[in-house]
């Protein structure tokens, strides 16, 4: 078996933090639900499904790489596998997404005229995008919270803040040359932004997704148990 | 003997101390080594970095013929079980199952009779098992491994007497059916003596004794009796203590004792005690152990 199938079975071994995705969609639906019968909006609350596979991705890593050493698994393996768990949850979950939408459009809103599981721009295009996106942003956020557990074991929670610190300031930074700039990458053309597509936007995360792997690849390169 | 660990010109520094300086040694394959030393002294950087998880700051580390850190070919063939190993949040079962998918000759009879042993239940979590229970399930998983090269680190921490006569005994066994290399790192040197093939003692980061354990069985003897007769045994010899109160003393003599050094002792009403390993791991950690001739150290 291969060293990283043997990482995301190991991961598997502790199911409780795996359940909770099952349980939290129904959670916030329902809670979504409740809040539709005023506004008909309730996309915002699938939100906290999304970040859920950001502190999957943290715990992944907290939790598990000493042990994850100690039996053998490179740091390499012990990432790419862990990794490869998180894009096979993101892709089975991103499928759970696309069929529900699917449901939630052939019942008008399951009776409510309420929107869950289409999110204006982001899902709400055809089955295939909608799962491509979902497995996308789901992978871009369980990578990234990779990244800070990664960050986290290394440096603490001072180097964790540090690490926060920083993309604050890149953020601030690339939003001061764009309007410096006057890059007009949002606008309002075809009602998306600046005419980029979902399927656009999906492949930008797509390419940062990469990005954010590399880079967690060069932070556990060193780390020590 | 091809050695299954060699360890050349290794340095570990941090930025404020150097935990490790100048290491040299080779533990040949199929041998139980001790790895013994005082608190801090390095034992435990020196185990991390063969198992790959620490790096060396200079030095070359080959375990079974190459670099072990990030290689799997390498990794896959060591076990090391640490004292303060970490959990995941999982059952005692959880974590052996684990480890079955990643050690090629884990053997899962021998882990479920040692957990039966140590009396650890295999669906207890781990973080509600005693400190003893997890050094039991540490070496469970070090002896079910069946590893070419297992490193244990204090392995038997918050054990009993009972247990750890267990641990001594289910390792000599496996060890005799299934030859392997084992560096094992402890403090309770003369309860684990009988085990060692070789000892590598490790002061503040240096080796300051790497020897075959039956060369060290004999190379000093405690003699102690009347003063007058002490001093003329000893004269002339290497000493490494002396003591005296009032008309008797007492000193650590250096070498094997001739046929008739113990009938001149016996004449003189002397007790002769050869040193345990313990007492002469003492003795080199403070720095007065003479070096031990090459050609009675372990071969590579």
């Amino acid at each position: 078996m291969n060293t990283w199938v043997k990482v995301a079975r190991y991961h598997l071994v502790r199911p409780a933090s795996y359940l909770t995705l099952p349980l939290l969609l129904p959670f916030a639906f329902a809670v979504g639900a409740v809040t539709a019968r005023h506004s008909h909006e309730a996309a915002g609350y699938l939100l906290s499904f999304f970040l859920y596979f950001a502190i999957l991705g943290v715990q992944t890593i907290g939790r598990s790489l000493p042990f994850g050493l100690t039996l053998g698994a490179s740091r390499r393996s012990f990432y790419f596998g862990t990794a490869l768990l998180g894009m096979a949850l993101a892709l089975v979950s991103g499928l759970v997404l696309t069929a529900l939408q699917a449901i939630e459009r052939a019942t008008g809103g399951w009776g409510l005229s309420m929107r869950f599981f289409r999110v204006t721009y982001l899902l709400n295009g055809p089955w295939y995008v909608t799962w491509l996106t979902s497995f996308v942003g789901l992978s871009a956020l369980f990578v990234y919270g990779m990244w800070y557990g990664i960050v986290n074991h290394r440096w603490g929670p001072l180097g964790t803040l540090a690490f926060i610190a920083a993309q604050v300031l890149v953020v601030v930074a690339g939003a001061r040359v764009v309007s410096f700039e006057h890059w007009h990458v949002f606008s309002s053309a075809r009602g998306s932004s600046a005419g980029l597509t979902a399927l656009g936007l999906t492949g930008i995360v797509a390419a940062l997704t990469v990005l954010l792997l590399a880079s967690g690849h060069a932070t556990i390169r060193r780390a020590t148990v | 003997m091809t050695p299954a660990i060699s360890v050349t010109g290794l340095a570990r520094k941090y930025r404020d101390h150097t935990a490790l300086d100048d290491i040299n040694i080779a533990v040949g394959a199929g041998t139980i080594t001790g790895l013994l030393g005082r608190n801090g002294a390095g034992k435990t950087t020196l185990l991390r970095i063969l198992a790959g998880q620490e790096f060396p700051s200079s030095g070359s580390v080959r375990v079974l013929g190459a670099p072990p850190a990030e290689n799997e070919d390498v990794l896959r063939r060591l076990v090391f079980v640490r004292e303060d190993q970490a959990y995941p949040d999982i059952k005692a079962g959880q974590a052996l199952r684990a480890a079955s998918w990643f050690y090629p000759s884990w053997d899962s009879a021998l882990a479920s009779s040692l957990l039966d042993d140590f009396g650890v239940r295999a669906n207890r979590r781990i973080k509600q098992l005693s400190r003893g229970q997890r050094s039991a399930l540490g070496i469970t998983i070090g002896l079910a491994a069946r590893a070419e090269v297992t490193l244990f680190d204090e392995p038997y921490a918050g054990l009993d007497a009972v247990a750890r006569q267990i641990f001594y005994n289910r390792l000599l066994a496996d060890f005799a059916e299934f030859p392997r290399t084992v560096l094992l790192s402890t403090h309770l040197i003369d309860e684990a003596a009988a085990l060692f093939e070789g000892v590598i003692v490790i002061d503040r980061g240096r080796v300051v004794l790497d020897a075959a354990a039956d060369v060290l069985r004999g190379v000093a003897t405690r003699v102690s009796g009347p003063g007058l007769a002490v001093d003329a045994l000893a004269e002339g010899r290497p000493v490494w203590e002396r003591r005296r109160l009032g008309s008797q003393a007492s000193v650590v003599m250096v070498g094997p004792l001739s046929p008739d050094d113990r009938a001149q002792a016996r004449s003189s009403g002397l007790d002769l005690t050869p040193l345990s390993l313990q007492q002469i791991v003492v003795q080199a950690a403070a720095g007065v152990l003479a070096p031990v001739p090459e050609t009675e150290r372990t071969s590579a």
